[in-house]
C-alpha cells in the first residue's frame, strides 16, 4: 500500500471512463425513459380526449423521469460495482492509496453526473418533442431534488447489495429483479397503484417513487399537496438503505463496501 | 519466501499490509503505507484503456512524469497503453501491475508468483527485469515464487513457510550449509547411479533424483573421484534451493 492518495479530479475522470465503458445506464438511463414515454404518449396518449391529453402525457412524463435514477444510480452502478467486488478491484484502489470513501465519493460523482445528463437530455426531448404541460418553479425543483435523493439512495442500495452478494450473477438478478419489481409496483408500467391488490399497494405506499408517478401531476402546475406520506416513505427508503449498508461487509481487507 | 501451497506465504503478507486480522505480533518500522504488492492476482477495471488505469491509480501524468515514462520503456509496454486490461496477454498484465508497483519506490516490496502462469521464456525475461532494475536501488524485495530456480540468483535471504509454520529462516548460504552441506551432488536416480551413491552421504531429493551431501573438500574429492571413474553424469550446487527446501522441511518435522 502506497501512501494515501488524496480523492483528486482524476478519480472522478477515472469512474467517468469506468461509467462510460459500460453501456447499461446510457441504455436504460437515457434512451429507454424517452423512448417509452413517446411510445406510451403515441398509444395511450392518443386515446385520452384532447383537453386531458396534456395532464396524461405530463403523467407519463413524471412516471417515466424515475426510471433514470433506476437505471443509472441502482441498474448501472450495480451491475459495474459487483464487476468490481468480484474481480476484487476495490482492493486494488486501496492497495494503491484510495480510501474506500473516497473511491464511493468519486464513483457517487460520475453517476450524479451522467444523472444530471440524463436530465438534461429527458427535459430537452420533454419539452421539444411531447406536449408535457409547463411545470411550477417549485413543482419542477421539487421533482429535481427527489430524483436526486433518490438516485444517491438507490446507489446505496446497490453499493450494499454488490458488497454483500460479492458475486456479478448474483447481484445482477436480484437488482433486476427489484428493478422491475419497483416498476411495476409504482406505476412505471402503467398500471395505477390501486389497480393492484391490497398487499402490493401496501408496499407500494412505501416507496417515494409511487407518489412521483401517481400524484405529482395532480400539483405540476402548482396548488398544495401533503407531502408526509411522500416524506415518510423517503425516509422508510433511506433506512432501508442505511441498514443494507450496515450489513456490508467492514473487516479489514474484505475489499468491499 | 518459499513452501507448497496453503503454506501462508499470501497470508502473510496481506497480514503484514493489514488487510486481515491475525493472531500474534508484527514487528517493524514499515508502517503498510509504506508497503507496495504485486498480488497473486491483479484486476482492473477493463472498461477503458489501461493507460487511464495507470494515471489515475499513480495520480501521474505518462506525459509528464518522467519516472513512468521510464519505467514503461524498460518495460517496453508502451504499445499496450491503449488497450484494454482484458484483452493484455498474461506476461503484459503482470508487465502491468509491475511498472504501477515500482513505480511507488516503497520501502519494502512484495512480489507474489510474480511470474506465475508465464511461459520459461517470459519468465527469464521479466526476473532479469526485476534484477536489472533493483540491482543498484536499496528497497527490499519479498518474492513468493515456486520457481526455485529463478530464486536462486535473486535472493539473499530465505524464509520456508509450512501449513502456516516457520521452518526455517536465513541467508541462503547459510541455511544451505545447514541442511545440505558445503556442496551437493545431483544425479539422475537410475540403478546405475544408486550403486555409486550407496557409499555416500545421500540426502533427500525430488523422487527422479539421488543428492550426495559433501561436508567437506576431502569427501567432495572423494566422490568426485568416484563418478568420473564410474562415468557418471552429474550436477555440482552450492545453492540448489529445491533441495535445501526438502531437506529442511524434513529436519522440521524430525524424519531426519
Amino acid at each position: 500500500m502506497t501512501v494515501k492518495k488524496k480523492c483528486s479530479a482524476n478519480m472522478v475522470l477515472y469512474e467517468l471512463r469506468n461509467l462510460n465503458g459500460n453501456l447499461l445506464p446510457h441504455f436504460f438511463g437515457i434512451i429507454f425513459p424517452n423512448v417509452m414515454s413517446l411510445l406510451l404518449s403515441r398509444t395511450v396518449g392518443s386515446q385520452v380526449p384532447e383537453p386531458q391529453r396534456g395532464e396524461v402525457v405530463t403523467s407519463m412524463m413524471l412516471s417515466m423521469s424515475l426510471v433514470m435514477p433506476m437505471s443509472i444510480m441502482f441498474l448501472g452502478y450495480g451491475c459495474l460495482y459487483a464487476t468490481e467486488v468480484e474481480k476484487e478491484i476495490p482492493l486494488r484502489m486501496r492497495l494503491f492509496g484510495y480510501s474506500r470513501g473516497c473511491e464511493v465519493r468519486a464513483k457517487i460523482a460520475a453517476h450524479l453526473i451522467l444523472l444530471t445528463i440524463a436530465f438534461v437530455v429527458f427535459a430537452v426531448f420533454h419539452a421539444a418533442v411531447m406536449h408535457v404541460q409547463k411545470p411550477a418553479a417549485a413543482s419542477l425543483l421539487g421533482l429535481v431534488i427527489s430524483l436526486y435523493a433518490m438516485g444517491v439512495i438507490f446507489l446505496v442500495i446497490a453499493h450494499s447489495i454488490a458488497s454483500i452478494l460479492r458475486k456479478f450473477s448474483l447481484t445482477f438478478g436480484v437488482i433486476f429483479f427489484l428493478y422491475f419489481v419497483i416498476m411495476l409496483l409504482t406505476g412505471m408500467f402503467g398500471i395505477r397503484t390501486e389497480q393492484l391488490p391490497g398487499p402490493l399497494q401496501a408496499a407500494a405506499k412505501l416507496l417515494p417513487m409511487t407518489y412521483i408517478s401517481n400524484d405529482f401531476a395532480g400539483f405540476w402546475q402548482g396548488g398544495s399537496y401533503n407531502f408526509m406520506p411522500f416524506l415518510q416513505a423517503f425516509l422508510f427508503m433511506g433506512a432501508a438503505a442505511g441498514i443494507l449498508l450496515l450489513l456490508t461487509p467492514r473487516k479489514k481487507g474484505s475489499g468491499v463496501a | 519466501m518459499i513452501g507448497s501451497n496453503g503454506a501462508g506465504k499470501s497470508t502473510l503478507i496481506k497480514a503484514l499490509l493489514g488487510l486481515i486480522p491475525y493472531e500474534g505480533r508484527i514487528s517493524t518500522d514499515v508502517k503498510p503505507e509504506q508497503m507496495a504488492v504485486h498480488m497473486q492476482f491483479n484486476h482492473y477495471a477493463s472498461t477503458m484503456a489501461v493507460k487511464y488505469i495507470m494515471e489515475a491509480l499513480l495520480n501521474a501524468s505518462i506525459k509528464k512524469d518522467k519516472k513512468l515514462r521510464e519505467l514503461i520503456d524498460f518495460f517496453d509496454f508502451g504499445q499496450c497503453l491503449n488497450k484494454r486490461f482484458d484483452v493484455l496477454s498474461g506476461g503484459q498484465k503482470q508487465k502491468f501491475t509491475i511498472i504501477m508497483v515500482m513505480y511507488q519506490e516503497a520501502e519494502l516490496t512484495f512480489y507474489d508468483e510474480v511470474t506465475s502462469g508465464l511461459d520459461f521464456e517470459n519468465r527469464q525475461r521479466l526476473m532479469d527485469k526485476l534484477t536489472e532494475w533493483y540491482r543498484d536501488k536499496r528497497d527490499t524485495l519479498v518474492v513468493v515464487s515456486h520457481y526455485y530456480e529463478e530464486l536462486e540468483h535473486l535472493v539473499d535471504k530465505l524464509l520456508i513457510l509450512d501449513e502456516g509454520r516457520v521452518v526455517a529462516y536465513g541467508s541462503r548460504q547459510e541455511l544451505f550449509e545447514t541442511y545440505c552441506g558445503k556442496v551437493v551432488y545431483i544425479l539422475d536416480n537410475n540403478p546405475k547411479n544408486r550403486e555409486i551413491a550407496s557409499g555416500f552421504s545421500a540426502i533427500k531429493a525430488p523422487g527422479h533424483l539421488i543428492a550426495l551431501s559433501c561436508r567437506s573438500l576431502e569427501a567432495e574429492q572423494k566422490l568426485v573421484s568416484s563418478l568420473v571413474e564410474a562415468g557418471a553424469n552429474f550436477k555440482r550446487s552450492n545453492s540448489d534451493i529445491e533441495i535445501m527446501y526438502i531437506n529442511a522441511k524434513e529436519k522440521f518435522y524430525g524424519r531426519a
